[in-house]
């Protein structure tokens, strides 16, 4: 038999395969313990040792194990929280720490985690099982955990767990008034007292001088302007420094400073970027408004103004900063002058006629009518045969109160 | 009439019968190391002897085979993804997240996949470069060679590649996803004439929803991978029907030319791939017995060393770096800056620098940069074997001298991508505004 041709490699070469061999060995035990290694199996140990601590041995057992899931197909949404948060729907962990509380009962009553899931009310990221993930704190995931740990850095004035309450909004931004969502509720109240839809349309409903908002919670991140934005570069920071100066972020705005307090501010933040087009199906919110109508109330107010005699100080549009008192117009916001006196106050303020000021503004109303209300000068001829009928009827109005008060006096002085 | 009658022990003897079912790793003899080779439908496409010199570390740095490596692992573990991975818009998104979170390795084997993907782009560009410093794609003293056909074969894997990795970046259906495949397609669509019909026919309409999920994931699991296996059955058969390496071209053009009386026991039938004797056979076999060594077990350890080292770096690679998964795909929000995958992200850079602003006026960079530049380097690459004019002592050797202006020219093409890539991908930041790595870039804005 022939022999084999000598060949150098074997000695060289076996080595190199035995450590690659061994590399391979380590690789495998190294991706093996990775996808093992996680938090929650601790938690689960953890959570069974207390259960069985508090209500004995064979409760522990019924413990369950592994991923815990909760598929919600008509939200998409497959919440993987319990794994962790074991003691949700377990009596006697109220005052446990995290993860191991209870969840308190009443919400849970309409809400059932079964129906709604986790992170349709609380945010985060339902997919993941490790705590960062699953609590929504990291890049590329833009709805985090909306907890008291969110509200804490971003100084909540009131209720540090008060964020979670835009998620309720979400479904409920119809309601007047929602329980438990006191943030909210004080939002939608300054919302109707400041009049914000004397410029902008919310649910519909609403002015142009500013932005629609009905759906302003989808706008993206990135799609502010933060250059004069101090501290988080966030949506909601925006929005907060937004409430409380408006012109501090943008430059011409002529949106009125309201001089908000922190929590106002804090609580119309919350309320705007609760403002999502996320579709609720019906069977989620049973018994809540489906739309926002006026009451018949506030219908007849606006009758009223538009079809009483300062319904064209409102058809144009000044009355959203001006009340017309002389004609029964109350402005929403009431940031300008009362537009009765125009005529003496132009005089008095600028030291010019009202025909000349509205020829050439200054000030404000240069912005306001160069942008947001542009009139003709027929049209400017109109407000100022308008302004000086107002001005007519304060005077008369003013007359009238006097010799009222003229008579009262000597009525008075009879006795 | 009669038969003459043959023993058992004549048949197994016999060339081409082989008696014992399995191959030695240690043959005993040249004989049994060749029997591997005839008998191993695996090991079928290596030769039965094989030129030291190929074996190298140095001379090939073995590029081809980590490739062929980096595919067989992408194709191992495109396995699982393609039973884990659902191609919808609603639900490709939230498919990969349970990849990733939940699905046993899931992750890991995510990774393997991604990683896979981008080293053998950056593996198959690296063998290219070193076939072409090498002169690799001339032919030698062997008959019937084609190498330069081979080439462009290679060129077309090369190709294949990319698009792979292309349109494999579209199906997690996340940000990442959605602007890389717009600013890809954006700039297939300027191509003259054709282009807005090419970019249409991508893409399945004018916007990037299901029609061109399901066009993609077409492409990426069949159409693509079937080309390139076709074409890297191809492309080594042609390897070994011109005789293996152009190394070993050249250790035959080198060698004494002492003939050496074959010897009848010596019979290598090449499973018919050569013609007559083929030339690895005559040239470097039978004339220089001393610079060969047998295929089994020699180069078969290396080949194995390669791969399963290629396999332990990318296992440990896939623990180490996690695959991203981006916010949903939106079309409503453009990412700042908006980027092609890194392989086209010299292109991309090319076509932002060649687009010129005057007034109102925009010269779009996008038909010089991503069609007409490309297009004619790819032209050039492709026909370069019929352009090189050096001598075929030139092949099989790095940066030998008579080869050294069109080698100068290939390097600093290469720098040239090298460096627009890097600057593309680390230098780029948003308003596709340049940073160093020292210097501080802006805060992304998160929602809450």
């Amino acid at each position: 038999m022939e022999k084999r041709t000598d060949s150098p490699y074997p000695r060289r070469d076996r080595p190199v395969l035995a450590g690659i061999g061994v590399v391979l060995v380590v690789s495998t035990v190294l991706f093996a313990w990775a996808d093992r290694r996680h938090d929650w199996r601790y938690y689960q140990l953890e959570f069974k040792r207390l259960v069985g601590e508090k209500l004995g041995a064979d409760k522990a057992k019924a413990v369950p194990s592994g991923i815990q899931q909760v598929w919600v197909p008509g939200l998409g949404r497959a919440d993987r929280c319990q794994t962790c948060h074991q003691a949700v729907s377990w009596k006697g962990f109220e005052s446990a720490e995290e993860p191991f509380r209870t969840h308190p009962t009443a919400p849970l009553q309409n809400h059932p985690v079964e129906k709604f899931g986790c992170t349709a009310c609380h945010g985060g990221q339902g997919w993941a099982v490790d705590t960062d993930e699953a609590h929504g704190q990291i890049a590329h995931w833009e709805e985090p955990l909306l907890g008291p740990a969110l509200g804490e850095q971003y100084s909540l004035a009131g209720d540090k767990g008060a964020l979670v309450q835009m998620n309720c909004n979400v479904c409920h931004r119809y309601d007047r008034e929602t329980k438990g969502a006191d943030a909210i509720n004080l939002a939608k109240k300054l919302v109707q007292e400041k009049g914000c839809r004397a410029c902008h349309r919310i649910n519909g409903r609403g002015g142009t001088i500013g932005p629609d908002l009905t759906s302003v919670g989808e706008k993206a991140p990135e799609q502010y302007e933060y250059g004069r934005l101090s501290g988080q570069k966030t949506a909601f920071a925006w929005h907060v420094a937004h409430f409380k100066d408006p012109r501090a972020l943008v430059a011409d705005t002529v949106m009125p400073n309201f001089h908000l307090s922190t929590l106002d501010a804090q609580a119309l933040a919350m309320l705007v970027l609760s403002w999502r087009k996320a579709p609720v199906p019906a069977e989620y919110a049973p018994g809540t408004p489906r739309s926002d109508p006026q009451t018949a109330e506030e219908a007849e107010q606006e009758r009223q103004m538009k079809t009483g005699p300062g319904a064209w100080f409102v058809k144009t549009g000044c009355f959203v900063c001006h009340s017309i008192s002389a004609l029964g117009v109350k402005s929403p916001a009431q940031i300008g002058p009362d537009l009765s006196t125009a005529v003496e106050d132009t005089q008095s303020r600028f030291g010019r006629t009202v025909d000349d000021f509205l020829a050439a503004p200054t000030g404000t109303m240069a912005v306001v009518l160069s942008r947001q209300i542009v009139l003709s000068p027929a049209q400017k001829a109109e407000a100022v045969q308008k302004l000086r009928e107002a001005f007519a009827e304060h005077q008369r109005q003013k007359a009238e109160a006097e010799k009222a008060g003229a008579r009262a006096g000597a009525a008075g002085g009879g006795h | 009439m009669s038969v003459p009658a043959t023993t058992a022990k004549e048949k197994a003897s016999a060339p081409g019968v082989h008696p014992r079912p399995l191959w030695s790793v240690r043959p005993s003899s040249d004989r049994e190391a060749g029997d591997a080779v005839v008998s191993n439908f695996l090991l079928h496409w290596f030769p039965a002897k094989v030129a030291k010199a190929s074996l190298d570390w140095g001379y090939s740095y073995w590029l081809g085979t980590v490739s062929a490596a980096l595919l067989l692992l992408l194709v191992l573990s495109g396995g699982p993804l393609l039973f884990l991975y659902i191609p919808s818009v609603e639900r490709a998104y939230a498919s990969v997240k349970d990849i990733e979170h939940v699905v046993a390795f899931g992750s890991w084997i995510r990774s393997v996949h991604r990683l896979s993907a981008h080293l053998m782009v950056a593996a198959v560009f690296l063998h290219l470069v070193r076939v072409f410093l090498t002169g690799a794609y001339k032919n030698g003293t062997g008959r019937g060679q084609r190498r330069e056909w081979n080439w462009v074969i290679g060129i077309a894997m090369l190709l294949a590649t990319l698009f792979l990795s292309f349109t494999g970046y579209l199906l997690p259906w996340d940000q990442l996803a959605y602007w890389a495949v717009t600013v890809g397609t954006n700039i297939a669509s300027s191509v003259p004439f054709v282009g807005p019909s090419l970019r249409e026919l991508l893409l399945g309409g004018r916007t990037i929803d299901q029609p061109t999920l399901i066009r993609f994931y077409v492409l990426h699991v069949i159409v693509l991978p079937g080309a390139l296996g076709a074409l890297l059955v191809y492309h080594m058969w042609r390897v070994r029907k011109d005789g293996g390496l152009a190394r070993a071209d050249r250790e035959a053009l080198l060698a004494e030319k002492t003939a050496v009386p074959p010897t009848p026991t010596k019979t290598y039938t090449l499973l018919g791939v050569a013609r007559g004797t083929g030339p690895t056979v005559r040239a470097s076999t039978l004339e220089a017995p001393a610079t060969t060594v047998n295929a089994v077990p020699d180069l078969v350890r290396r080949a194995a060393i390669v791969v399963l080292g290629t396999m332990a770096v990318i296992s440990m690679l896939a623990v180490a770096v996690r695959s991203p998964l981006e916010e949903p795909a939106n079309p409503l929000v453009t990412p700042n800056p908006a980027k092609a995958p890194w392989y086209f992200l010299w292109l991309q850079e090319i076509v932002t620098d060649t687009t010129v602003r005057i007034g109102s006026f925009t010269l779009n960079g996008a038909f010089l940069g991503g069609v007409l530049l490309p297009g004619l380097l790819l032209l050039v690459l492709t026909a370069w074997p019929w352009l090189d004019r050096s001598p075929a002592a030139a092949a099989g050797r790095w940066l030998p001298r008579s080869r050294r202006r069109q080698n100068t020219l290939f390097l600093a093409f290469c720098l040239m991508v090298v460096v627009l890539t890097l600057v593309g991908t680390f230098g780029r930041g948003p308003y596709w505004h340049f940073y160093w790595p020292w210097q501080e870039r802006p805060e992304i804005p998160a929602r809450i």
